[in-house]
């Protein structure tokens, strides 16, 4: 299902119009291939988060293709008509802070997505568990998220974001409130969850410990990205 | 479906919601139009009930002497007080003369004069008498004309009638004479029996009228009470009945009595019968006239017979009956009933055996779809 | 699919319980307000039903004898019971006042009943809850249990003493005094005389005019006396009719032929209703429209406030893909909870406070089922603004930027 991963070709993004018209992204160009791990960098006001909110299909973008495994989501002022299932099945989310749902246990906050489309709940919370155990958190499956420490907490977010097995995750700053032992740790999850699970991932990060480890690097500035290779150095 | 991962706090939800949900369930069923009704309980027992009667009144006499003068006038002494004690022809007091006496004085003398001419006129009479005998006499002798006997005969007769004249006009001066010294007497006032003094409207110096009263004297033997009883529920009433009497003033404290009679007349506006009870021995101290008294009449008891409160007896439309308990429901049943006591009791005529079980108080009005709970009393009853 | 509000309920339970029980002593109040208007029509209702009565034949053109004075002849019931349909017809007096009772006087409505052998004329109270009904003619009391007298009292109303022998319930006049019956002819001559010092001065005032105090009419002042210090009036006369006969016919043929005012039991229904409780109801009915309103501005707040609380979990909720109608439903289903606690804990309260009010609160089950369905709907309605505001959370708020 994963099949192209994630690309992205031309896009652009206009906020308001007329003479306020501000042209936040002018043509970004974009790939990430299953089982990848990209970063993209970029200082404030770049347009970094407009990118991400289109790529997480939160905000329609003005022009451009964007194509999620082989599904095209947007074509020239063309998108799919539900993007709240697409998010829902097709991309995963791991943001700075977890924000899990602080009424759900750990193995609900993961099951949610599935339950949510409509997986029964036996079978949803045989996944999130299959997962949390993928992911090392299989003891704490029926605490509550305020229980948890911040690396166990985003490791759950990871697996929520997984559990989908969508072809994209989209991870905005992960290792932000980490320090930098537990930030390697993370990064080391994503780079084998995209390998097991075959799932383009695209972290946004300024974080200067983790940027070394990328292979691949988009730069984001004024609005175009330039893609560079990273150190990629990996995580030992 | 797993368990849910949050026993304790469930644990504590339930904690709190279940108690409120039962909690809510009991209010909803127990209290307000839908609960049942608490009752108390009684089984019909038979027993003789003592029917008596209730009623009031005031204590007055049999005998009230109103003593006054039977002319007008005015009053010249009176010598007795309330609360005196007179006896029969005691002299109370007295009205003012004015000129009776000098009006005796006169007719005495008239009597005497009268007396004198009566004197005179036998006088007259036996010379004439004489005269008429001689004269005759002589007429027999042939000495003298038939013209002067005859002469001598018609003065005799006239002397005779001027006698009896004189006789009678003597008889009407001695009667003129007591008839004033009558009214003399007249002037006092006399205890007609043995009594005591209770009023004195007037004092010395007072013009009366006739007929007005000066003093008032009872007889305080014949003290009794005039009671009235509601008509409708006097019946048994009748003389010589005993009866307790409970003065106002003295309300612990229970007199004996009797019935003397029944008023024949009864009192139409309040709808009462009057009766008279005295007491069995006179009561010291005495108790004031106009006094109110209570006064319960026994009536003979009554032979047994199923008996209820009065407070069961309840009214369904147009029905007096009685809530039987029958299979724990209530059950109107109409009842017929016969004579009561005054502590409450009614007897059953028709319409519930002995033993039969009904409800006495309850603590709303029933209907025949309501719930009944048995309880010792009613809430709110007890002291 | 797990219930999100559920979920969100378990999790801060305390909050919702305690928000609920502050919620329920509003609806609390709002039921025992309701319960105030019933117990005032029941009042009204209860005096009714008490004094057993088809008609009442009252003084020509009153509205007697309960919201107005009426006063008539006490020998009048015999002209009525003689008419056709007629089966009883009793006279009856009402009179509020102070009853003493050692140091303590309680306001009471003095009914005279007519006393009898057995039960049966109208007016009497149609049951007891201690005690016996009144035998003697004279001097016996029934009470109301509200009034405090128990069994065996004395209690002193105007010049004499009445024993208490019996206790009744809910016997109360439309103002919510508590009754004592008497017997008839005392509470004639209650109404009449005073107390010692007033019959005192009339005496004195009589006995000063000249008119009454003649000289040559011995005995004029003591009858005038007499008759002024006798009543035969009463109130009203309470009739009850044989089965089957037609209440507004002999009503119209003694209002023709009495020259008296006569009420069926649905005209005097709707003069104490109508008339007497009219204004009371509608200041309760303004209370209980503003009770309402309150409720649901409190219920529409705390629904609010708890969905601003996790305004954040909803952005998130949308943006991992919820649907609209799950977290619309969330929010609904957790203002009904509410709803439903402070419905629990209202007609708790409301039951276990009614007591405890001076007057009588009657509540009443189709009330309480309007309440539910009423907090229902007025927490639907408050939880409109929270969903309202939920949907417009933009999932892209969750990204960070």
């Amino acid at each position: 299902m994963s099949g192209n991963g994630i690309r992205i070709e031309g896009l652009r993004k206009r906020y308001g119009s007329g003479d306020t018209a501000v042209d936040a992204l002018k043509g970004v160009d974009m790939q990430v291939a299953p089982g990848e791990v990209v970063g993209l960098i970029g200082p404030s006001g770049s347009g970094k988060s407009t990118l991400l909110k289109c790529l997480g299909a939160v905000i329609d973008p003005s022009a451009g293709r964007m194509t999620l495994g082989d599904e095209l989501i947007y074509d020239e002022g063309w998108r799919v008509r539900d993007l709240r299932a697409l998010r829902r099945d097709r991309i995963g989310f791991v943001f700075q802070a977890p924000y899990l749902i602080p009424f759900l246990d750990v193995t609900d906050n993961v099951a949610l997505l599935p339950m949510l489309a409509g997986v029964p709940n036996e079978e949803a919370r045989s996944r999130a568990l299959e997962l949390l155990s993928a992911l090392d958190v299989q003891h704490r499956a029926r605490a509550m998220p305020t229980e948890l420490s911040g690396g166990e907490q985003q490791r759950v977010a990871i697996a929520r974001g997984l559990v989908n097995r969508p072809p994209v995750i989209l991870a905005d700053e992960p290792t932000a409130p980490l320090d930098s032992e537990r930030a390697m740790a993370v990064i080391r999850i994503l780079n084998e969850m995209a390998q097991r699970y075959d799932t383009a991932i695209i972290v946004v990060t300024h974080d200067e410990k983790i940027i070394p480890t990328f292979k691949r690097i988009y730069h984001i500035r004024d609005g175009v990205t330039h893609e560079e290779a990273g150190a990629g150095r990996g995580v030992e | 479906m797993k368990r849910p991962p949050l026993q304790r706090r469930t644990l504590a939800l339930i904690a709190v919601l279940v108690p409120l949900l039962v909690l809510l369930a009991y209010v909803a069923l127990r209290s307000g139009p839908l609960a049942p009704v608490a009752v108390t309980e009684t089984r019909v027992e038979s027993r003789a009930i003592r029917p008596a009667l209730f009623g009031i009144g005031t204590v007055e006499t049999r005998y009230t002497y109103r003593i006054g003068p039977t002319f007008p006038g005015r009053l010249a002494r009176l010598d007795v007080h309330v609360g005196d004690h007179v006896v029969a022809g005691q002299v109370l007091g007295e009205m003012d003369p004015v000129d009776l006496d000098d009006r005796i004085r006169a007719q005495e003398a008239a009597l005497r004069r009268a007396d004198a001419a009566l004197l005179e006129a036998q006088a007259r009479q036996s010379y004439a008498a004489a005269q008429e005998a001689r004269y005759a006499q002589l007429f027999a002798a042939r000495s003298t004309s038939e013209e002067i006997l005859a002469t001598k005969r018609q003065e005799l007769r006239i002397a005779d009638a001027a006698l009896a004249a004189a006789r009678e006009e003597r008889t009407r001066v001695g009667a003129d004479r007591d008839a004033l010294v009558s009214q003399r007497a007249n002037l006092k006032l006399v205890a007609p029996g043995d009594g005591l003094v209770t009023l004195r409207e007037a004092d010395p110096g007072t013009t009366i009228v006739a007929g007005e009263a000066v003093v008032e004297v009872i007889d305080p033997a014949s003290l009794w009470i005039n009671v009235r009883f509601d008509q409708v529920s006097a019946s048994g009433l009748a003389a010589g009945l005993p009866a307790r009497i409970v003065l106002r003033s003295r309300s612990n404290e229970s007199l004996e009595g009797r019935v003397l009679r029944i008023e024949p007349t009864a009192d139409a506006v309040t709808e009462e019968m009057l009766a008279k009870v005295v007491f069995a021995g006179v009561p010291a101290p005495l108790p004031p006239l106009g006094e109110l008294a209570e006064v319960t009449i026994d009536l003979s008891a009554l032979p047994a017979a199923p008996v209820i409160p009065n407070a069961a007896v309840q009214r369904q439309g147009k029905q007096v009956g009685v809530w039987q308990i029958r299979n724990g429901r209530p059950e109107f049943v109409p009842v017929k009933l016969g004579r009561s006591g005054l502590d409450g009791d009614v007897q059953v005529i028709d319409g519930l055996v002995e033993g039969a079980r009904i409800i006495v108080y309850s603590e709303k009005a029933l209907g025949p779809r309501s719930r009944i709970r048995i309880v010792e009393r009613i809430a709110g009853t007890s002291r | 699919m797990i219930s999100l509000a559920g979920r969100d309920i378990l999790h801060s339970w305390g909050k919702f319980v305690f928000t609920g029980f502050g919620l329920g002593l509003l609806i609390g109040v709002t039921l025992v307000m309701a319960g105030v208007y019933r117990g005032m029509v029941d009042d009204a209702k209860a005096l009714l039903d008490n004094s057993g009565a088809d008609l009442w034949v009252v003084q020509q053109d009153t509205l007697g004898p309960y919201a107005e004075p009426s006063s008539l002849n006490d020998d009048l019931y015999r002209t009525i019971l003689a008419l056709p349909g007629v089966a009883e017809a009793a006279n009856v007096t009402y009179l509020t006042m102070q009853v003493r009772l050692d140091e303590r006087d309680v306001r009471s409505m003095i009914v005279g009943i007519v006393p009898g052998p057995t039960r049966g004329a109208p007016g009497w109270p149609p049951y007891l809850v201690a005690g016996r009904q009144i035998t003697r003619g004279h001097y016996e009391a029934v009470a109301d249990v509200a009034t405090g007298f128990q069994l065996g009292d004395r209690i002193g109303i105007r010049r004499n003493q009445y024993t208490v022998v019996g206790l009744t319930r809910r016997m109360v006049s439309s103002g919510g005094d508590p009754m004592v019956f008497i017997p008839l002819k005392d509470a004639q001559e209650a109404q009449f005389l005073k107390d010692n010092d007033a019959i005192w001065q009339s005496r004195r005032r009589t006995a000063t005019n000249p008119a009454f105090d003649r000289a040559g009419v011995p005995g004029l002042l003591d009858a005038v006396l007499d008759s002024q210090s006798s009543n035969n009036f009463v109130n009203a006369v309470l009739v009850r009719l044989d089965a089957g006969a037609e209440p507004d016919a002999i009503g119209a043929a003694i209002r023709r032929w009495q020259r008296l005012t006569v009420y069926t039991r649905p005209q005097m229904e709707q003069i104490l209703v109508g008339k007497l409780i009219a204004t009371s109801a509608k200041q309760i009915g303004m209370f209980l429209v503003i009770l309402a309103v309150v409720s649901a501005a409190i219920v529409a707040f705390i629904i609010y406030t708890l969905t601003m609380d996790k305004i954040r979990e909803i952005a998130v909720l949308k943006l991992i893909g919820t649907r609209n109608r799950t977290i619309a439903a969330m929010i609904l289903q957790q203002a009904i909870a509410l709803g439903v606690i402070g419905f629990a804990v209202g007609k708790i309260t409301a039951t276990y406070a009614a007591p405890l009010f001076p007057k009588y609160v009657l509540l009443m089950p189709q009330d309480s089922v309007a309440g539910f369905l009423a907090v229902l709907a007025i927490c639907a309605l408050a939880s409109l603004i929270a969903i309202r505001m939920a949907l417009r959370v933009d999932p892209a708020a969750a990204i960070g930027g």
